[in-house]
């Protein structure tokens, strides 16, 4: 299998916060590789490390130890304007608190990133209307996020993290805020997008969001634990 | 632009918190213009002011703030005296008015008359006729010269006046001349009245003895005006010697001039400072409203980088937040200052000294508007950095 392949390429990845003079050990040497077109879920007790190893992934956090490569690119050596590129171009993120912009429409919410990549307002209009309309939210556009529930606020979110197109889609607990019922109507979305070849990484610890994906790795203090492909899911794995 | 459509929502959010956040730069651009308009309304005024007033003359009176400035005043004997004894002095009129009803044929109109030499009291030009001649005020000639707006009074189908009688109580003067029309202010008036008549013939008809506000001196090389003012001074005092302690004052263009820039000078000062002062509070205002802005805003912020935003974009977010803020404070400011200056320019400057004084208003706007910037630059940066700098995963938690 060629590297270049590689959604994710995560290699003896530590990292360390420092609050002074205490320091806490978040990851502890984690290695896995995601390739285009998985969707794998991230498992793992409270503390265990699942949002730190997120932010890794997500350029939003700098490892301390290790070598992670993202499509190709060795994402530790890039500056903050590069990470903030890569953030733009190649992934998108979904939070579980939805993290839309307040007082700003469905659309505009979803625009934003076409925004900081340059495009025009009609064209950001037009796409982002579009990636509404993808997550069945075309006609409410114009509502702003604290009129919509939280599963359609979800559903902005995705659509905002897809706006790029990205290699990438990212969601650290995304049904954390969310019935059981929206939630199972969040997974048929994911479920969708990772159909028509979209990479999908999701953070939870509820095991019947986690049955959704086709890989499950489960981490423990820092470590991985466990790394298995369910079984329905084997027989359509790339490998 | 996005960045200015969601500065202006932000802004129009916290209208209050605006509108005070901009107090400062609003009071700071209006003291600016205000200096700006001061400063010409100022020279423009002191030319309108004595604009008219001959350069080869001064004044001279008793110092009215002495106790007793009746024993010191001038008479037509004092005058007599300087035109003989005193260097320089081409002549001598004496400062005096008198209110009259003035006729032509059957037109009157009230007039002041007052005393004139052969020199030149004013610079205005004539428009019908000249200046008395030394053979007619030696000669006690009954003639006069009408300022231009008694002339439209008295001949209102602008007729040739020159030769025509003008009555004064029982007195008859020929017209010999017709002054221009002069810049019409409130105060160019008080350097000549409406009828000049020549100072023999004015003392002989209309003095009989009385005071004199003082006296026009006319020199004969300006060069050497100063010397001449003392000069005079000492030969009143002489004259009046056996008053103890008399005082005159003289009073030129020239030190007239210093008087009222040594005026504008201190005002602009008290103006400038009040400006700076108000721009450096309002920088300090801005920069307040823009950290509590960020701190507000934290999670907005982590929200805007974590999707792909560069720090040039969040600083450029800040910053166009910033300059709207000082565009609506200059906006504002620049109208209030504007119709200030306008109307004092207009209602002041211009009825005071009848001079109309280009107002550098494009000046004005662009100074003060490139401080109002400058300051909002200067005082937006930091908190706009801060913005730019935040961490995103700490500003995402913020709560
Ligand atoms: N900014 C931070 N500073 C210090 N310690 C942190 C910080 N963020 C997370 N941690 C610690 O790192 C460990 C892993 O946290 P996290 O990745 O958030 O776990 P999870 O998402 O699996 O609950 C925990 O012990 C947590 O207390
Ligand atoms: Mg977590």
């Amino acid at each position: 299998m060629n590297n270049l392949t590689r959604a994710i390429d995560v290699r003896d990845v530590t990292k360390v916060y420092r609050n002074g003079a205490m320091e806490v050990p978040a990851l502890r040497g984690v290695s896995f590789v995601i390739e285009r077109g998985e969707y794998v879920a991230i498992m793992g007790p409270s503390g265990s490390g699942k949002s730190t190893l997120m932010n890794i992934i997500g350029c939003l956090d700098r490892l301390t130890e290790g070598s992670y490569r993202l499509d190709g690119t060795d994402v530790s050596a890039l500056d903050d304007n590069q990470l903030a590129e890569i953030r733009l171009k190649k992934l998108g993120f979904v939070f579980q608190g939805f993290n839309l912009l307040a007082r700003t429409d469905a659309v505009k919410n979803v625009a934003l990133p076409l925004f900081y990549a340059g495009l025009s307002a009609r064209e950001r209009n037009s796409i982002a209307g579009a990636r509404l309309a993808d997550v069945g939210l075309g006609d409410r556009g114009h509502h702003k996020p604290q009129e919509l529930s939280g599963g359609q606020q979800q559903r902005v979110a995705i659509a905002r993290a897809l706006v790029n197109n990205p290699a990438v889609l990212l969601a650290d607990e995304p049904t954390g805020n969310l019935d059981s019922t929206t939630s199972e109507e969040i997974m048929r979305l994911f479920g969708d997008l990772n159909a028509g070849g979209r990479t999908i990484i999701m953070v939870t610890h509820d095991e019947e969001v986690a049955s959704h994906a086709k890989r499950i790795i489960r981490l423990r203090d820092g470590l991985i634990v466990s790394d298995e492909r369910s079984a329905v899911a084997a027989g359509t794995s790339p490998r | 632009m996005l960045y200015f459509e969601e500065a202006l929502r932000v802004l129009m959010a916290n209208k209050i918190r605006t509108l005070l956040t901009i107090t400062g730069l609003i009071i700071g651009v209006g003291a600016v213009i205000a200096i700006q308009v001061l400063g010409s309304g100022m020279s423009g005024a002191v030319e309108g002011l004595l604009g008219g007033l001959a350069d080869n003359s001064f004044f001279v009176q008793p110092n009215v703030q002495q106790g007793d400035f009746q024993k010191a005043a001038m008479h037509e004997k004092d005058l007599a005296d300087l035109r003989i004894h005193v260097a320089n002095v081409s002549d001598v009129a004496p400062l005096s008015f008198v209110r009259q009803l003035a006729h032509v044929g059957h037109g009157h109109s009230p007039a002041v008359l007052f005393a004139a030499s052969a020199e030149r009291y004013a610079t205005t030009p004539f428009a019908f006729g000249g200046n008395f001649t030394p053979d007619q005020v030696a000669a006690r000639a009954t003639v006069c010269i009408l300022s231009y707006k008694t002339y439209q009074k008295l001949f209102p189908d602008n007729s040739d006046p020159l030769g025509k009688s003008l009555h004064v109580a029982n007195r008859r003067y020929v017209i010999t001349g017709v002054m221009a029309a002069p810049r019409t202010g409130v105060l160019n008036a008080n350097f000549g009245g409406d009828v000049a008549i020549p100072y023999t013939v004015y003392e002989r008809d209309w003095l009989q003895g009385r005071i004199l506000f003082g006296a026009a001196i006319y020199v004969i090389d300006q060069s050497q005006m100063a010397q001449t003012e003392v000069a005079v001074i000492n030969e009143l005092r002489n004259l009046h010697r056996n008053v103890k302690g008399i005082q005159y004052i003289t009073f030129d263009k020239k030190t007239f001039n210093q008087l009222v820039g040594a005026v504008f000078g201190v005002l602009t000062m008290i103006v400038g400072l009040i400006g700076a002062v108000s721009l450096l509070v309002a920088g300090i205002g801005i920069m307040n409203i823009m950290l509590v802005s960020v701190t507000e805003r934290t999670r907005e912020i982590g929200i805007r980088k974590a999707i792909g935003a560069r720090k040039g974009q969040i600083l450029a977010q800040f910053f166009v937040e910033a300059l709207l803020l000082c565009g609506i404070g200059c906006g504002i400011g620049l109208a209030l200052g504007l119709a200030i200056g306008y109307g004092v320019n207009a209602f002041a400057i211009v009825k005071l000294t009848g001079s109309i004084t280009a107002l550098p208003w494009l000046r004005a706007t662009l100074i003060a508007v490139t401080f109002a910037t400058i300051v909002t630059l200067a005082f937006g940066t930091y908190p706009a950095y801060r913005a730019s700098n935040l961490d995103p995963i700490e500003a995402l938690r913020y709560e």
